[in-house]
């Protein structure tokens, strides 16, 4: 099959698209408010949270003995919801911390819904099979009304934020100015936390409660790396979100019996991994290179500032020097900082392996040495005899 | 003894205020008058409740007793009259935003619910910027300031309060010497301006060159009035747990 066929095969597979959609939404909600628990340091709480779920999918299906996505869904907000409170109430009112409270309400929740599970398995019914997709999501199964009912989620969830956009923000960034002014910050808290319910929601079909988490933390934090301004981070989560999502679908399709969930987790982490280490600014091979450059250039500093500091001992600040002098004044590596000089024309080298400073090396000495005389003039007893 | 003033129009107004944290209570039985339009340091050991009296004032704490009244009424029909200048710790510095935007959250407050700053709120913002000497900073990256820079923005900020009462926790704490001299030039015209200035304040050997009045606290209310009546050695001596403190040179 060629690529063509590949991207004709997909975009009019029925199925591919519902489960694309669906992936989409699921990754443009995430990433949006994923931005947000990142930046508040709350990522581990949306992990409680999306686990918390499975025991409230299990009830509203043990009430309901249906699949319906809406009660079931109902359920697993409510779920995450009573994890989160729980998480608060165990801070708040004992002396446990937070990774503690985390740990515990993650556990007990899921362990809790492990065994309804287990106890739907046994139903004597039909209605249960499958139930278990939840755990590790399985977009296939997505129906078009499931995709209606995550449309409506994301689009609340997206509404909202983009309504409060600003009280949000200054509650993530200085909850306590924002209680100065005068807005509810309980209240904000309590509802951009109901909007991770509700990302979180929007996920759990097609990424499940296990790997929902990594959702709201990788676009967010693959986002932070390329830019400092919140709405950039935000839309740019988003997208990646998105592009995890749409890939995953994708990956999984072609690959096969690849479970699109995990696909999906496997394409944000990429991502992720792609910009800690690309990103430019903040990316670990772009911080590598920007410090072994200004080092460098730290070092060919140092040897200009003495061809100055020799020239200016000799009343002629344009007099060839032998590199010789120069090694013996600043160190064995002299020769890559003279090759850096000449590169910019700021020292010309003779045939007889003597330096001298150009004209406008002359002129960068002289900036240099003036801002920065206490840290790099020459430590040699003599320069103390230099007069300004 | 103090001389009482004639009267005067109480900013701020304590009384009795007693905040616990579990049970250890930070405060105790506080009674503090602000009058308006001074600029009150507010003194004492760490640990004393000189930031919790603070927070208390803005509402951010719950007393277990007491009232703060600002201004004759209950905070929360004058809210817009009280700005708030936090230690610049209290936030994640690495938060992805400009000066200009942190300034502009000033502004928050007086556009109430859902209205987005604009063409106004930059402009006042790049007005406090440029009196707290930060305006060619205002598009830099909020990561890439020294503490010094931080806390001349969140002067800022609270100078686009645009209020009549101005808290600020340590505003001197951690900066240099060009930041404090730019911090108390702020805090002058703003008491010419007739707002009433309460900072916590560490430094004692500046106390009197800054401040005309001063509350002495160590979870009570050791004193409280005119710098000149109220920050004497014996006093020292009693809000800092009978330690003798020196005032050299200050005295002349």
């Amino acid at each position: 099959m060629g690529l063509d066929d590949l991207i004709i095969s997909l975009l009019t597979d029925h199925t591919v698209r519902i489960v694309g959609a669906g992936a989409l939404l699921m990754g443009i909600t995430s990433g949006v408010l994923g931005v947000f628990t990142l930046l508040r340091r709350q990522s581990l709480l949306g992990d409680a949270m999306s686990h918390a779920a499975l025991p409230g999918l299990a009830l509203a299906f043990l009430l309901t003995r249906s699949k319906e996505s809406a009660p079931l869904l109902l359920g697993a907000a409510l779920a995450a919801w009573a994890g989160a409170l729980a998480v608060i109430a165990i801070t708040s009112y004992t002396r446990l911390k937070s990774d503690a409270a985390l740990g515990i309400v993650l556990s007990v929740f899921f362990g809790f819904g492990l065994v309804l599970l287990t106890v739907i398995q046994r139903l004597p019914t039909a209605a249960q099979a499958g139930l278990d997709k939840f755990l590790f999501g399985q977009a296939a199964t997505l129906l078009q009304r499931d995709v209606a009912t995550v449309g409506v989620v994301a689009v609340l969830a997206l509404g909202a934020v983009g309504l409060g956009w600003k009280e949000f923000k200054l509650l993530s960034f200085d909850p306590a100015f924002a209680g100065v002014q005068g807005f509810p910050v309980r209240l904000l808290d309590v509802l951009l936390t109901s909007l991770v319910v509700l990302a979180i929601v929007a996920g759990i079909q097609t990424v499940g409660v296990v790997l929902m988490s990594a959702m709201l933390i990788a676009p967010a934090a693959a986002a932070r790396q390329w830019t400092d301004r919140l709405s950039t981070m935000v839309i740019l989560s988003a997208l990646f979100g998105a592009l995890a999502g749409i890939g995953g679908v994708i990956l999984s399709s072609v690959g096969d019996s690849l479970p699109t969930g995990p696909a999906i987790v496997v394409c944000a982490s990429i991502l992720v991994y792609g910009s800690l280490l690309f990103a430019p600014g903040r990316g670990l091979v772009w911080q590598r290179l920007v410090t072994s450059r200004r080092q460098r250039m730290v070092r060919a500093l140092r040897v200009l500032a003495q061809l100055y500091w020799l020239g200016t001992q000799h009343g002629d600040p344009l007099r060839p020097h032998p590199a010789g002098a120069l090694r013996a004044l600043v160190g064995p590596d002299v020769q890559a900082s003279l090759r850096e000089l000449a590169a910019r024309s700021w020292v010309r080298r003779l045939d007889d392996g003597r330096v001298a400073l150009s004209p406008e090396g002359l002129a960068v000495g002289r900036d240099f040495l003036v801002e920065t005389e206490p840290v790099l003039a020459p430590g040699t007893p003599e320069s103390g005899e230099r007069t300004a | 003894m103090t001389q009482p003033l004639s009267e005067p129009t109480l900013a701020i107004e304590v009384s009795d205020l007693t905040v616990a944290y579990r049970d250890r209570p930070v405060l105790w039985d506080v009674d503090v008058e602000v009058p308006a339009g001074v600029l009150m340091a507010v003194v004492g050991p760490n640990g004393a409740g000189k930031t919790t009296l603070l927070k208390a004032i803005l509402g951010l704490v719950r007393p277990a007793a007491g009232t703060v009244r600002v201004f004759g009424q209950p905070l929360k029909a004058v809210r817009r009259l009280v700005a708030y200048v936090p230690q610049h710790r209290d936030v994640d510095w690495d938060f992805p935003t400009s000066v200009l935007d942190v300034v502009m959250m000033g502004r928050y407050g007086h556009l109430g619910w859902f209205r987005r700053p604009g063409s106004r709120e930059r402009a006042l913002a790049l007005a406090a910027l440029e009196q707290v000497g930060m305006r060619e900073l205002a598009h830099r990256q909020i990561s890439q300031l020294s503490g010094g820079q931080q806390q001349r923005v969140f002067l800022a900020r609270a100078l686009v309060q645009d209020a009549r009462i101005y808290l600020m926790d340590e505003p001197f704490a951690g900066v240099d010497a060009l930041t404090e001299r730019a911090i108390v030039k702020v805090m002058r015209s703003l008491r010419a301006a007739g707002k009433t200035v309460v900072a916590v304040h560490h430094d004692l050997q500046t106390v009197r060159e800054y401040f005309d009045w001063v509350l002495l606290l160590n979870v009570r209310r050791i004193a409280c009035g005119p710098t000149n009546d109220v920050f004497t050695e014996e006093n020292l001596r009693q809000t800092y747990g009978g330690r003798p403190v020196i005032l050299e040179a200050r005295r002349t």
